[in-house]
């Protein structure tokens, strides 16, 4: 195996173990109070502001950051542990899974002092919620053909101008980190001249677009920027960095737990009720490669924990573990007669129409899976 | 020997020196097993590694033991040190038995219909791996209060004639109150399904680099496969699936090391193993092209003991079904993380 796709095992962690228990009793508590439902994918369609600001009470948001900006200094193994429990259960943590997945790490990483002291706690606390700018209307798999732009203005400012799709609960949320062109495209370096932005979405010229997914769902948005001028220090890390930084940026966002668990709320339905041979030989077989996954999952997590950015790994887990999700549905739907309806009286029949009609995006989002066997590709020699 | 990662590197780099001195040859009923090859790994005492020294073993850890097999898998040797050092040989130490000596192979099967009675088994033992070839035999057979793990000395018993797919000796034996150790059977089917698991992983992981090997070398339209992308797509699916099963398949491995129950950790390794075998072998021989398809190639060393493999030691479906009954409840999440 080359050495670009092998990781080390994971040591046991007691510590994870120890949260995971605490999440799983909190969970316990508030489906017992009603505080929530039960739903699939709700990373990305379950928005609960308040759910979110308990979460960051109880120090299980921004896990593994600086006490200084408000976290916690715990390890990745113990944030995996909490994320993977609240995936699990069906939790409403769209609210802040991208900014405390992905944003604080970011901000951590290149922004400045000010930006840190003022976001990350805010994070940390579950009120201050982030949006992803990176995809547009015409740049999807290609990002590099990206055509917002921003361009200085005389008092140091961005001016910036362009559109930005699949912002997921942008509507909901606070801030976005916007990939732009700082530089005209150069044919003979297509990575050069982005930059990362921070960029208020409050901001007087910034438009907000609903985008309704198969289930009718407004997740997505259209984050339209008609010269919306956003002050010169939002500028995060290098101007001209920005393909390198949205790079390792891709690392994090592609390996957790929500790349295998998106559907397994209607694996666990499933799992209630299977009882005939053809049914738990289904759910073994599901359980196998999810317990597979989740190995490997770990150990990136572990490689994170170790200061490691397993860039090619997180690629592949990405392109098996979304490839399952969309699986579960299917395999399922193949042993038991129930017809996927979002107003079914039967729970599993709920949760087969939940999981049908958000499949197309697990192999989409976070990079389609034909781009990451490509990186995988280049992994074992091959580009 | 003693424990530790270094032994175990030494430990696969003396058994590849020792394969490096065989060429891998195609199994015929004339020719059913390396004879050569096991007597000199018993000579280098690897036929002993991980059972202990007091026993008759050469000492070291599992982790010596299961990069024995991986290796002996990896480089197809045909041999019955999977059988041996995995399965049998812990199983009789853990039932309180006498272990043969380790240069006389010892082996194991799992079906048939097997009676002890008064210490003396017998039935019908079938799908015996490595049936005519080894000197000693474990199996299930059912006691008076329930079933034992029942260990013989086959003598010169004779066998019947069957073979899986690469050609490894297969067959059975019929038993007519032969002297047997008896003791308690412990988790016998889950070692002998997690030994065939770590033998699928490394011989995935093998054909892959063989598949990508290949298709650097490959030119055709003026280039390497390596370079056409829908080959890139075929080779990352392979490696998707190799990376999987090795990473549970370690993670079952080191839950047996610590000691703990391992049934259904060895249920879901053999499961994912097992179903890694179709995209792996079936991509590999697809971007192989029509020579992998010859017995001239190294290909079919691998692939073919791969789908045999992946059927022996229960099958994907009679361990699903394990792995899914331990699972199904109103709390599936619990005992799903609890198994590795």
């Amino acid at each position: 195996m080359p050495s670009t796709l092998t990781l080390a095992p994971a040591p046991p962690s007691e510590a994870a173990e120890r949260v995971r228990l605490e999440v799983r009793e909190f969970l316990a508590a508030e489906l017992a109070a009603g505080s929530f439902e039960t739903h699939v994918d709700t990373w990305l369609s379950g928005v609960d502001p308040a759910f979110s600001r308990k979460l960051g009470e109880r120090g299980w948001l921004g896990m593994t950051w600086p006490k200084q900006y408000g976290g916690h200094e715990r390890t990745a193994m113990e944030r995996y542990a909490v994320t993977e429990e609240l995936l699990a259960a069906g939790a409403p943590v769209a609210a802040h899974w991208i900014a405390d997945r992905q944003s604080g790490p970011n901000l951590l990483r290149y922004g400045t002092e000010a930006q840190r002291r003022e976001i990350l706690p805010r994070i940390a606390a579950g009120e201050c919620y982030f949006v992803i700018g990176m995809s547009e209307p015409d740049s999807g798999s290609d990002l590099a053909s990206i055509r917002t732009r921003a361009v200085r203005n005389g008092d140091g400012d961005w001016v910036v101008d362009g559109a930005k799709v699949w912002t997921s609960n942008a509507h909901h949320s606070h801030y976005a980190i916007v990939l732009v062109r700082t530089a005209p495209a150069d044919p003979t370096a297509r990575h050069a001249g982005m930059s990362q932005l921070l960029v208020d979405l409050s901001l007087p010229g910034i438009t907000i677009n609903p985008i309704r997914i198969l289930d009718g769902g407004h997740h997505f948005n259209e984050v339209v920027f008609d010269s919306v001028v956003v002050p010169g220090d939002m500028l995060l890390g290098e101007e001209g960095a920005g393909w390198h930084q949205v790079t390792a940026e891709l690392a994090f966002e592609r390996s957790g737990p929500e790349r295998i668990l998106s559907t397994f709320p209607l694996l666990a339905a499933f799992a209630r009720r299977a009882s005939s041979e053809a049914e738990l030989a289904t759910l073994g077989r599901l359980s196998a490669r999810l317990l597979a996954l989740r190995q490997l999952s770990i150990r990136i997590a572990a490689a994170l924990d170790r200061g490691e950015l397993p860039d090619i790994p997180a690629a592949l887990v990405k392109d098996v573990g979304t490839t399952f999700e969309a699986d579960v549905a299917e395999e399922i739907r193949r042993v038991v007669d129930v017809p996927a309806s979002l107003d079914s009286p039967d729970p599993l029949g709920r949760a087969l129409a939940e999981a049908q009609l958000h499949q197309p995006g697990y192999t989409l989002r976070g990079g389609t899976n034909e781009i990451l066997r490509g990186i995988v590709a280049r992994g074992l020699g091959l580009r | 020997m003693s424990g530790g990662a270094d032994d175990t590197d030494l430990v696969v780099e003396t058994v590849r020196d020792v394969l490096a001195g065989h060429e891998r040859s195609t199994l015929t009923p004339e020719r059913r097993w390396d004879a050569e090859l096991w007597a000199e790994l018993a000579q280098a005492g690897l036929t002993g590694v991980g059972l202990p020294e007091e026993a008759g073993g050469s000492g070291g850890e599992l982790a010596d033991a299961v990069a024995v097999v991986g290796t002996l898998a990896a480089g197809a040797g045909a041999v019955p040190v999977a059988e041996q050092l995995l399965v049998a040989g812990p199983a009789v130490l853990a039932a309180g038995l006498t272990l043969p000596p380790v240069d006389q192979p010892l082996s194991v099967g799992v079906s048939g219909a097997l009676r002890v009675e008064d210490g003396r088994l017998s039935g019908t033992a079938t799908d015996v791996a490595w049936a005519g070839v080894v000197r000693h035999l474990v199996v299930p057979a059912a006691g008076p209060d329930g079933e034992v793990l029942a260990l013989v000395d086959l003598g010169d018993l004779a066998a019947s004639d069957a073979a899986n797919l690469a050609g490894e000796p297969r067959g059975s034996y019929v038993l007519d109150g032969v002297p047997a150790q008896v003791g308690p059977v412990g988790e016998l089917r889950a070692r002998y399904a997690l030994a065939r698991a770590v033998q699928l992983s490394a011989a995935a992981e093998t054909v892959l680099a063989w598949t990508v090997q290949y298709a650097g070398e490959r030119v055709q339209f003026g280039r390497p496969l390596a370079k056409f992308q829908g080959i890139q797509v075929q080779l990352a699916q392979m490696a998707g699936e190799v990376t999987a099963v090795s990473a549970l398949v370690d993670a079952a491995v080191q839950r047996l090391e610590r000691g703990e129950p391992v049934e259904l950790a060895a249920a879901a390794a053999k499961v994912r193993a097992g179903a890694a075998v179709d995209v792996v072998a079936r991509l590999a021989h697809q971007v192989h092209g029509a020579i992998g398809f010859t017995q001239e190639h190294r290909l079919h060393h691998l692939t073919t003991r791969m789908w045999s493999w992946r059927d022996e030691a229960g099958n994907e479906t009679t361990w699903a079904r394990v792995l899914g009954a331990a699972v199904a409840g109103d709390d599936p999440w619990p005992a799903l993380v609890g198994i590795v």
